[in-house]
């Protein structure tokens, strides 16, 4: 039988186009290789930074009716022990996994993709884009074209041989444009989008906002049509592989992503509204999807909606 | 009440020493005993507490001073305005025959768990083990229970010893059928050992503590090393087999930012 659910990203050869998205169950091996057991064709860690950070306080992670509203503010145990965690997921898995990175500023970017690839993840995911730490860090990266192909370069220097994805946002004036900065400047795909806003919801009777950090990025169903309208964009205007991501629950979904130009698909939210049973769930439907219309593989339709 | 934050005036709050309270909110919620609740202290943090009661206009959370966020909710009086959302997770299920063994604080959701096993007149037996009887919330409510029996570690109450160190006369006096625990995790795996010790070992259900900072499945904080169960999804209480293929126990939690300490 042929598995019409495998594509390949970047070299990289998935069993599912369903990616674990960044900042979901992803600080320890263990949990990661259990999504990777349930169906997922790749997973991402948590976005980890040089050293180790608490984050915000909590109400960090806030479900709302439509989605989630999040400010977990970069927590993550340092490279060094993500580096043991990437590798011990390794050992016991076969699944592709992909880390995911931050800098504090452009110069710790480089720095942490050094270390990282020591882990020799299949994969660096690169996230210029987190909405919840302006704050401390201003504003993110990712809504510069300039900086977001300048960290792209930086890294793209010490990392030869391990490709790297930009995760961008829509916390910009042109993703045309911050898509090109990728391109010219050696990336080998683009991961979009993260989360959206940042929002804020404000509580009634104690009369101040809920989330610790006070807003924080918008995740859910509600952005789907802002990731598939992203992923069009950036499919318009670089030829990069795309793993799309925002709002994806079902197999419909997935397919809307692939048809405006994504080759992967990342889950992270529908993990809570549709459990852990999300991956085999939509690995079975896109399946049964694909077969019913004679799709032998998601490549064949990938950008088809671009007409 | 449910997953989205919504905040709540303290009915009243119960005194049991200046470090042990139980707070009392007007809602009406489904909950099994040993499911928990995130409770937001405004401007503060936000954390997570089983349900030591849960009653026809009112549940309750009962709270030990152990750290800044537990000091500073010791302040919290009637009319104070506290984030609720809930409840979460999985929780006891109530068996005829079965035995709670309660370490400090643990006790607090043994003692939900015994008025639901008293309304399905089901029998139970319950050790709460205290270190000193300050640690004791409810006592005379609990004193007055025949199903109890309450020891304690420095003999300042009750019998002096440790919970765990009972079980083996109780089970020759009247088998025990299933056994819940709930309180430190040392104590837990000694409840667990002693189920292991016969054949067919005793059923457990045991309630487990992690730092977490969802309660739904996401932010991985509370993945338990070995096998990536989540104690905010597929716990706080764990049967036996759950248990298999861990390998964290003894060593430190990870903490707020996934670290853990080594």
């Amino acid at each position: 039988m042929i598995n019409r659910l495998y594509v390949n990203i970047a070299g990289i050869e998935l069993a599912s186009p369903l990616v674990l998205a960044s900042g979901i169950m992803g600080l320890s091996a263990s949990s990661l290789e259990r999504v990777a057991e349930l169906g997922a064709g790749a997973v991402t860690a948590k976005s980890c930074g040089l050293e180790e950070r608490k984050g915000h306080a909590c109400p960090a992670i806030l479900p709302f009716g439509f989605g989630l509203l999040n400010a977990v503010g970069l927590a993550n145990p340092g490279v060094d022990d993500m580096i043991e965690e990437l590798r011990t997921f390794r050992l016991q898995s076969e699944v592709p996994v992909i880390a995911s990175i931050f800098g504090k500023t452009i110069a710790e970017f480089p720095d942490v993709a050094t270390r990282i690839a020591e882990a020799l993840p299949s994969m660096i995911e690169v996230n210029v884009s987190c909405p919840n730490v302006a704050s401390e860090f201003g504003r993110p990266f990712a809504a510069d074209p300039s900086l977001v192909g300048e960290i792209t370069r930086r890294v793209r220097e010490r990392v030869t041989d391990i490709p790297i994805s930009i995760k961008l946002s829509l916390q910009c004036l042109s993703l045309a444009e911050v898509a090109k900065a990728c391109a010219d400047n050696g990336a080998d795909a683009i991961t979009a989008i993260n989360s959206v806003g940042p929002g804020m919801i404000i509580d009634p009777n104690v009369r101040r906002p809920v989330l610790a950090n006070r807003m924080g990025g918008l995740s859910g169903p509600a952005i789907l049509p802002l990731a598939v309208r992203a992923v069009w964009e950036i499919a318009e205007t670089v030829s990069l592989p795309i793993i799309g991501t925002g709002g994806v629950e079902t197999a419909e979904d997935v397919i809307q992503m692939v048809l405006a130009g994504a080759s992967a698909v990342g889950v992270g939210t529908a993990v809570y509204t549709r459990g852990l049973e999300v991956f085999s769930s939509i690995n079975s439907d896109l399946h049964v999807f694909m077969q019913e219309r004679g799709i032998s593989s998601l490549s064949d339709i990938k950008g088809a909606a671009h007409v | 009440m449910s997953e989205y934050m919504q905040t709540y005036q303290v009915k009243r709050v119960l005194s049991h020493n200046p470090g042990l309270k139980s707070f009392r909110f007007d809602r009406v919620i489904e909950a099994e005993p040993g499911q928990f609740v995130l409770a937001w202290l405004p401007g503060v943090d936000e954390k997570p507490f089983a349900l030591s009661g849960v009653f026809e206009h009112e549940i309750e959370i009962t709270i030990k001073a152990v750290g800044p966020f537990t000091n500073q909710f010791m302040n919290v009086q009637a009319g104070d305005w506290v984030g609720l959302r809930g409840p979460f997770g999985n929780g006891f299920q109530p068996i005829e025959g079965m035995v709670l063994v309660g370490g400090g604080i643990g006790n607090a959701p043994l003692r939900y768990l015994a008025q639901r096993l008293r309304e399905e007149r089901l029998a139970f037996r319950w050790v709460i083990g205290v270190k000193t009887a300050e640690d004791l919330a409810f006592r005379d409510e609990l004193e007055s229970m025949p199903e109890c029996m309450i020891i304690s570690e420095d003999g300042s109450i009750g019998k002096k010893g440790r919970a765990v160190d009972v079980l083996a006369a109780m089970h020759d006096n009247e088998p025990i059928i299933v056994l819940a625990a709930s309180g430190p995790e040392a104590m837990l795996l000694s409840v667990h050992g002693f189920a292991n010790t016969f054949s067919p070992d005793i059923p457990v259900q045991l309630s487990f503590e992690r730092y977490m900072k969802c309660a739904v499945g996401l932010c991985g904080q509370c993945c338990l090393d070995g096998t990536g169960l989540r104690i905010c999804v597929e716990g706080p209480v764990l049967s036996g087999h759950q248990l298999q293929g861990v390998t964290e126990w003894g060593r430190p939690h990870r903490g707020p930012s996934g670290r853990r300490p080594k």
